[in-house]
């Protein structure tokens, strides 16, 4: 019983909100996140210092005038012989008693009461919830050491300590027990290497005597105990304060609280572990001080301990806050929403972007072609106010837009010819242009796709699943995860997931909806059916059972063996209060129009990788799932907004935006569309073995057509679930192929191309120069560009070899290559 | 492209637990925090006088054996074992007294002691798109796909060191590019170039570097002039600074294709006949040659597709003596001799290995059937201590019984020749940190 009690109380005692302690050996205390005490002009979180036991700690916050002076205020107790604080206010006890702490600034001050309830210097330390966290905190078991698959010098821990028990017993048990030596604990080889004293390849990780120091040797003194099966986990993480605007170059003080299944509380910011998603924007140090940078924007400052974590969202405006942005007039909410974030950063829009500059944007953007010469007149000479508007309803209607979204469907869902599937990729490929075409609701879609079933002919969607066959329950249920959901769950397939709250469970849970998929013995692929049995011999780690079906961040469900699980989980997606479903699809569609989503990346959405406007990314959820998953309606809206057409040219103070779509961020073609635009430019075709001779490289249903010009501009091998694949990057072998290659040059100079009819009709130069581009680049020359270019071909020798030179230097401008 | 050493320490000051500074790891990647998005190629150019000296660079030609070799009729023979295993062929002694190998490298056996075999790797994947993945990037792949999930060891030096010459590519592959030879998570500028053809065809040339027949030099030059008139847009309207580093490329490009720096590193035509013939008039044989080409001119890492013949589950004896062993062992010789003649030996590292063994029971179409439990791994050179024989298999070379090497262990033994912290880590597309190598440790005996 003894033991039991100190052992609790090692967990329970710290810190607690509660009024009335379960156990009578706890004393309760008030503190936390609420109450601050205001005086003098100075604001001191908390309002009262509770320091329950001589572990306990407690990191003041002070703030003046909404600034926080943590580090510049002195720091004075009454009774040093109760508590100490250093010069950064952190509090530590010294012996239990009452006594009071006086912060002040600059001519102000303010008293804190600060009690110690409860001070036993003997109590022991406890593992799960003291040494754990230090050895995340010291970095010792995170993959690049200890925490990796195989361990470091025969040592092995836990990946983030994930695994209590199994730490336990590689610190205690393990190298015949050298690693602790409990008649002297320095002498352990633990302490011996985190020091120093003895080689390490890790280096010196922890100071001799130092507090961390000596938590690790009265635990070994203490002989090593084990913490008890039930002590108490940390249920959630609080980081005080959770968001705040921040000028450049300053520093702030953050505070973590961690609140435990019993709900007691307990200050960890100095076992915490933070990092930023934006180092530019601000960083943040082992202690807890954040401090920006030289660039504005925002970051988020991510908290973890215990697997828990929470975030701090600074937020660096760009200059000072604006009342009006004159000049730019909502189209809509998204506008007004882009536009309320501007004002809120100092960020003046670019102005909206020209004609010509939109059709051939919007153009790419839906249909991925270039607009035709025609099509750029025809756009020019309109000046109907809603042409654009009526552009894109005509882009939308065209079978350009399905040939494309499938395209970058088919990408992402693996749809390939391997293993015989080069029929059912086919099929697969028609199946996603015809949905798209028929704008079935984007729940439809997906339930086509995660509940296919039968074979493929009729369910041509099975190839999604075909492809994953080697891996099949691991690797569907990270692509669900990631491709609908928004979420990269598959870190937690082996341990809890380091930026996030999932763990195993999370993902043993997703995947226990497809446990009983089935699939015969023949075809390629063979059919797939819900089978009443489990069809997979993987097993939950945590529980040793085959995983059992339990909705991400909620219930567990059970199905009879008539049911087929997956439909189930297609319905949990569509409930309109689904946390996921909405969000990830429009932050998809965000990211595919602008080169980047309000979360990046498009498909990892997580409290610790927020969007860069929050509000806006809710308002287009709600408005997709208003409108019943039309996904027309979600790219509409946002090739209307003025957001969207706004010029690539950065204005003064939106130079350093690169997150908040102040202007639009120009990208490379993608390998397809460059390809189509080469050819759309040169007035010529590429043909594809195998396929129809007029489909063009973005009709092509999978990656198995041989281009040297697709595999060198990085066409996607879709072996990923992941947008990512298409990388960016150039290579020399591009460049190469654009500026230097026969094939472009025999593009160039066709005889049936572009040059040979605009030199065969004699067009007149200026004429000449203008179709050129208006096909390349579709916009008409500038009066400089008419003049160089007409001057270089009326010049030279050989008209039609000039001619041709001007198409080669178009389709080598930056301009042509992307997007912008 | 992010990278990091330490996973979750955002401040500088940090020691990762291999003991390196984040900011001596950018140093030893040759990067500054400017240039993490520009590629090897200009980086190098950037990085100017960190350079390191010509003596002390170091380059390595991987001869990959796609298929997967047969261990125990190369370097690995069991003449004790029945005969259904040990085959017909028999060992010969080398130069090395007591190191032995098959009789069909009667070349190597000469030069032995300019050479090293590891008889211990394994790994535990027997499918060619799995194996090669692990073989070339020291990371499993859980499923089979025919791209790499994970970078290549060509693609993290192409990253980590850079070319040792602004004009040339830091990572070839000749003839063509490997199947697992990608750069994965790294990006696309860390791809392998590689001239499209054969150089033992006459009529060999690199895709692309010459300039085109109705484009002669004063006409490139005129289109470029024309080029830097009309390519008007800002630099900046994208926000990952790709414009601006196309725009160094094409500066490249055009230094590529006018100089012959690049031309003449590749014009194995210039090489002596005499030598040609030593190296063995194939593809392999001509690969060698123009790899030591090549590395002598600046490129870092080489990777050559040695045919795909080595995959013999039928007539494994047949087809191994009559063209695979012969063209291996006289250009592989060949190599090694002409590296060292160069003084160069030290310098490049040659090895030679592919995704697997193969199986010790001889099929009953006299074939050798995929087998990753036990693989032979050459080495030759780099700094690396020559003449042994490093490991050994069981009786009838199933597995390794001592010494066993993982991939992990034969990639890091190539990284420590290239000084590339192989603890190193990247993040991937689900921003996992990735250590270069998931495992393993340099092969204490050769180093």
């Amino acid at each position: 019983m003894q033991n039991l009690c100190i052992c609790a109380l090692a967990v329970l005692s710290q810190h607690s909100f509660s009024a009335a302690g379960r156990l009578a050996v706890l004393c309760l205390l008030l503190t936390g996140t609420g109450g601050s005490t205001a005086l003098a002009g100075l604001d001191v979180v908390p309002s009262e210092v509770v320091l329950e036991d001589s572990f306990a700690r407690r990191q003041l916050l002070v703030e003046s005038d909404g600034r926080d002076v943590t580090r510049t205020a002195e720091y004075s107790i009454a009774d040093e012989t109760v508590a100490r604080v250093d010069e950064t206010g952190h509090v530590v006890p010294v012996a239990a008693g009452t006594t009071v702490l006086t912060v002040s600034h600059q001519g102000t001050s303010a008293t804190v009461p600060l009690r110690v309830s409860r001070f036993d210097g003997q109590r022991s330390v406890d593992f799960a919830t003291q040494i754990m966290p230090l050895l995340s905190r010291l970095g010792c078991n995170s993959g690049g050491c200890h925490g990796k698959a195989s361990g470091q010098n025969g040592f092995k821990l836990s990946l983030f300590g994930f695994d209590a028990a199994f730490d336990y017993d590689a610190i205690v048990s393990e190298a015949r027990g050298r690693r602790v030596f409990a008649a002297a604990p320095g002498q352990s080889l633990l302490l011996q290497k985190a020091t120093g004293a003895s080689p390490h390849g890790g280096g010196k990780r922890l100071e001799t005597g130092s507090e961390n120091y000596r938590i690790f040797s009265r635990w070994i003194a203490s002989g090593v105990p084990a913490s008890a099966p039930d002590v108490p986990r940390v249920a959630s993480l609080e980081v005080v304060p959770a968001e705040r605007i921040m000028k450049r170059g300053v520093s702030r003080q953050l505070a973590v609280l961690a609140k435990y299944t019993d709900g007691s509380i307990r200050d960890v910011t100095r076992e915490t572990q933070f990092s930023s998603n934006l180092d530019v924007v601000a960083t943040v140090a082992d202690d807890g001080l954040v401090t920006t940078g030289g660039s504005s924007g925002e970051a988020a400052i991510m908290a973890r301990y215990m697997g828990e974590v929470s975030v701090f969202r600074v937020l660096v405006p760009h200059g000072s806050p604006l009342d009006s942005l004159p000049g730019f007039e909502p189209a809509g909410e998204i506008d007004r929403l882009t536009a309320a974030r501007w004002m809120k950063l100092g960020l003046e829009p670019s102005p909206v972007c020209d004609d010509s500059t939109f059709i051939r944007r919007v153009t790419v953007d839906l249909c991925g072609r270039l607009p035709t010469t025609a099509e750029v007149e025809s756009f020019l000479a309109n000046s109907s106010p809603h042409r654009r508007e009526e552009l894109v309803d005509r882009l939308l209607d065209s079978p350009d837009y399905p040939a494309f979204f499938a395209l970058r469907w088919g990408t992402i869902l693996r749809n390939s010819r391997l293993a015989g599937a080069d029929q059912a990729a086919y099929a697969f490929h028609n199946w996603l242009k015809d949905m798209i075409a028929r704008n079935r609701p984007y729940d439809e879609f997906v339930r086509g796709i995660v509940a296919a079933a039968g074979e493929w002919q009729d369910a041509p969607a099975i190839n999604w699943y075909w492809q994953m066959r080697d891996d099949q329950l691991h690797q569907v249920t990270a692509d669900t995860a990631q491709v609908f959901l928004g979420i990269r769950l598959q870190c937690a397939r082996c341990h809890h997931h380091p930026y996030e709250r999932w763990g195993q469970a999370d993902y043993y849970g997703l995947a226990g909806f497809f446990t009983r998929l089935g699939r015969k013995s023949f075809g390629q692929p063979p059919p797939y059916f819900a089978s009443s049995r489990v069809t997979t011999g993987e097993k939950n780690p945590l529980t040793g059972k085959v995983p059992e079906p339990r909705f991400p961040d909620g219930e567990a469900v059970e199905f009879t063996p008539e049911d087929d699980p997956r439909h189930a989980l297609v319905d949990w997606m569509a409930e309109p209060e689904n946390p996921f479903f909405a969000k990830a699809l429009v932050n998809r569609m965000w990211g595919h129009f602008f080169a980047r989503g309000l979360v990046d990346e498009v498909d990892d959405l997580r409290e610790t990788n927020p969007p860069s406007n929050p509000e806006l990314l809710d308002w287009l959820a709600a408005d997709f799932v208003a409108h019943k998953f039309d996904v027309r309606h979600v790219i509409r809206s946002i090739v209307t907004s003025r957001t969207y057409q706004l010029s690539s040219v950065p204005a003064e103070t939106n130079q350093d935006d690169r997150q908040n779509f102040a202007r639009y961020y120009a990208r490379r073609l993608y390998a397809e569309v460059l390809l189509d635009g080469v050819d759309a430019a040169c007035g010529t075709e590429t043909k594809f073995s195998g396929i129809s001779s007029s489909a063009r490289a973005v009709d092509l249903p999978h990656e198995g057509f041989g281009s040297y010009f697709l595999d060198t501009f990085d066409r996607p091998r879709r072996v990923s679930g992941c947008e990512c694949e298409r990388s960016s990057g150039a290579t020399l072998a591009q460049v190469l192929l654009l500026s230097n290659s026969q094939d472009i040059e025999g593009k160039v100079s066709s005889e049936t191309g572009r040059i040979a009819s605009l030199f065969k009709a004699e067009t007149p130069t200026s004429a000449a120069v203008e179709q050129l581009y208006l096909a390349a680049l579709s916009r008409r020359p500038t009066e400089a560009e008419l003049q160089t270019a007409g001057k270089y071909i009326d010049e030279s020798e050989k008209r039609r070899l000039a001619l041709e030179d001007v198409l080669w230097s178009l389709l080598n401008t930056r301009e042509f290559m992307f997007n912008h | 492209m992010l990278e990091l050493t330490a996973p979750f320490d955002s401040s500088s000051r940090h020691r990762t637990c291999d003991g390196i500074t984040r900011r001596t790891a950018l140093r030893i990647g040759g990067l500054g925090v400017g240039g993490l998005s520009l590629p090897s190629l200009l980086r190098q150019q950037a990085a100017g006088s960190e350079t390191p000296a010509r003596g002390e660079r170091k380059a390595v030609i991987l001869v990959w054996l796609a298929g997967g070799p047969s261990h125990l009729d190369m370097y690995d023979l069991k003449p004790d074992a029945p005969v259904e295993i040990r085959g017909e062929f028999r060992p010969i002694t080398t130069s090395v007294p007591g190191m032995h190998i098959g009789e069909h490298l009667p070349l190597q056996a000469q030069i032995a002691d300019r050479l090293s075999i590891v008889r211990s790797a394994f790994h535990t994947n027997a499918g060619h798109g799995m194996g090669a993945q692990w073989m070339q990037t020291g990371w499993q792949p859980t499923i089979e796909v025919n791209d790499n999930i994970y970078p290549s060891i060509g693609s993290v030096t192409a990253k980590m060191v850079g070319a040792g010459d602004p004009g040339l590519p830091a990572y070839v592959n000749l003839p063509n590019p490997l199947g697992m030879g990608k750069a994965a998570y790294l990006g696309a500028q860390y791809n392998p170039f590689s001239p499209g053809s054969s150089p033992n065809s006459d009529s060999f040339e690199v895709r692309n570097l010459r300039l085109p027949g109705q484009v002669p030099e004063d006409r490139l030059r005129r289109r470029h002039g024309l080029l830097s008139s009309l390519d008007n847009i800002r630099r900046d309207v994208d926000t990952e600074g790709e414009i601006a580093g196309i725009d160094r490329f094409y500066r490249d490009a055009v230094e590529m294709v006018t100089s012959d720096k690049a031309r003449k590193a590749f014009n194995i035509q210039a090489e002596d006949d005499n030598l040609r013939e030593e190296y063995g008039r194939n593809d392999l044989g001509q690969s060698c040659l123009l790899a030591r080409r090549l590395v002598e001119a600046g490129v870092t890492f080489v990777a050559i597709q040695a045919g795909g013949g080595w995959d013999t589950h039928g007539n494994n004896f047949t087809q191994l003596k009559d063209k695979l062993l012969p063209q291996y062992d006289r250009a592989v010789t060949a190599l090694v001799k002409d590296l060292s003649d160069r003084g160069l030996a030290d310098n490049v590292l040659v090895t030679s290995f592919g995704e697997f063994g193969r199986t010790p029971k001889i099929n009953s179409g006299a074939g050798r059937d995929h087998w990753p439990g036990a693989m032979s791994v050459l080495y030759a050179g780099g700094g690396l201590k020559m003449g042994q024989v490093v490991g050994a298999t069981n009786s009838t070379a199933e597995y390794p019984t001592k010494k066993a090497a993982s991939p992990g262990c034969v990639l890091s033994t190539i990284y420590h020749v290239l000084g590339i912290d192989y603890r190193h880590a990247f993040y991937d597309h689900a921003r996992r940190p990735l250590q270069i190598l998931a495992e393993g440790r340099p092969i204490e005996d050769l180093i």
